[in-house]
């Protein structure tokens, strides 16, 4: 009776096992994904607003407009929460790289990219359209 | 040797098992995290709400606005509006992060205004330099189609009142009130610059005439400066706010 029932148990056991890997599994799975998702969501509209709120006085377009590379990183140090790093890159109307030097507070360590792109429109009485894209990361 | 075999099959049997459900647990485990990787990338190219996207759209629109209106109010041609908003419009339509836009446009014209803006510079002491659009934005996106309309109006105005006292002989002493709207809204101004009228020219108003400017950070000036004429004194105020938009306004300033 013990020695037919041995082979019984160890298919309980393993059905066991496999419910309790497959289920922790499951639950960390989902876990995973609620944080990043939430993470990756709030970083992208964090930087979208940002630039918005930069834009709304004409300063980010006034920026691009005098050149002037390092008072726009300055700005988005400033307007963007401590310990986001950040990658900005702007185009013209035909997709040429406007800036000169790297427009970036440090390097990127973090897998998890949010990548914003933005129209801007200069407020100056000769208008020009640029394209911005930003990538943020959260810094190590 | 069969006795042996059957104990062998009958003590392996439940192993075999065991590897099978090992080797479908890894199964499932993988296609879960194969699942889930590919939930994190659709979700990271839905990156953040429409009601963001389309602020920062509305911000881009208002931008050229105001540059239009700036140009505009220096004298520059009215079609520069509908032109800046069409190369906007173009600009909008390179944008392929979260879908695809359209921007459409209809500038204004009305009794007041003409292709969109409205320079009415008076003499009773009140200028108004404003541009008016009405916009649709379509958005298209794998889950959705979205149009919104909206309208965009810059409006700088410039509201001027005084009078002067007498001095010796024609010396008169004008103090000038200058309030500076955006939007219905007091605003800054970048830079005034006074003309009064003397045996019919306008000459500016400077250090020789003792100006003195008084501003109150909340979009109020009061300019004072004295002026020989022998009639009342025709003021006139060029203005310019914060975001380089022209306006002018022109008043006459009697006895107080």
């Amino acid at each position: 009776m013990k020695n037919e029932n041995r082979g019984q148990i160890r298919i309980i056991e393993a059905f066991l096992a496999v419910l309790i890997i497959f289920s922790s599994f499951a639950i960390s799975a989902n876990l995973t994904v609620t944080q990043t998702v939430t993470n990756h969501d709030n970083l992208a509209s964090t930087g979208l607003l940002a630039l918005v709120k930069l834009d709304s006085d004409g300063s980010l377009g006034k920026y691009i407009e005098d050149r002037d590379w390092a008072a726009l990183r300055d700005a988005l140090n400033l307007i963007l929460p401590a310990g986001i790093a950040f990658n900005l890159t702007v185009y013209d109307g035909q997709m040429q790289q406007v800036n000169t030097d790297v427009i970036s507070n440090c390097g990127f360590s973090s897998e998890d990219i949010a990548f914003v792109e933005y129209v801007c429109a200069s407020q100056g009485s000769n208008f020009h359209c640029y394209m911005i894209h930003l990538y943020l990361a959260v810094a190590a | 040797m069969k006795k042996c075999k059957r104990k062998f099959r009958a003590n392996s049997s439940g192993q075999l098992l065991i590897v099978a459900a090992l080797t479908i647990a890894i199964i499932i485990s993988s296609t879960t995290i194969y699942v889930y990787e590919l939930c994190r990338e659709t979700n990271s190219t839905e990156s953040y709400p429409i009601s963001d996207i389309i602020l920062a759209l509305k911000q881009s629109t208002k931008n050229a606005m105001i540059s239009s209106l700036a140009n505009i109010s220096k004298g520059g041609e009215k079609t520069v509006l509908e032109a800046n908003l069409d190369n906007l419009s173009q600009t909008f339509r390179n944008l392929h992060q979260l879908g695809m836009y359209s921007l459409s446009f209809t500038a204004l014209n009305d009794s007041q205004y003409d292709s969109g803006t409205c320079l009415s510079w008076n003499t009773n002491g009140s200028g108004v330099s404003s541009a008016y659009a009405n916009f649709t934005l379509k958005f298209q996106r794998m889950t959705a189609n979205i149009a919104v309309d909206y309208a965009v109006n810059i409006t700088t105005t410039v509201a001027i009142n005084g009078s002067y006292t007498r001095l010796e002989g024609e010396e008169k002493l004008v103090n000038l009130t200058c309030r500076v709207f955006n939007e219905d809204k007091p605003a800054l101004a970048k830079n005034i610059t006074l003309f009064y009228e003397n045996l019919g020219n306008w000459v500016p108003v400077n250090s020789s005439n003792s100006l003195s400017t008084v501003d109150y950070g909340n979009g109020t000036y009061l300019l004072s400066f004295i002026v020989s004429t022998s009639s009342n004194v025709q003021v006139s105020a060029h203005v310019y706010d914060l975001r380089y938009v022209f306006v002018q306004a022109n008043t006459t300033c009697y006895e107080a």
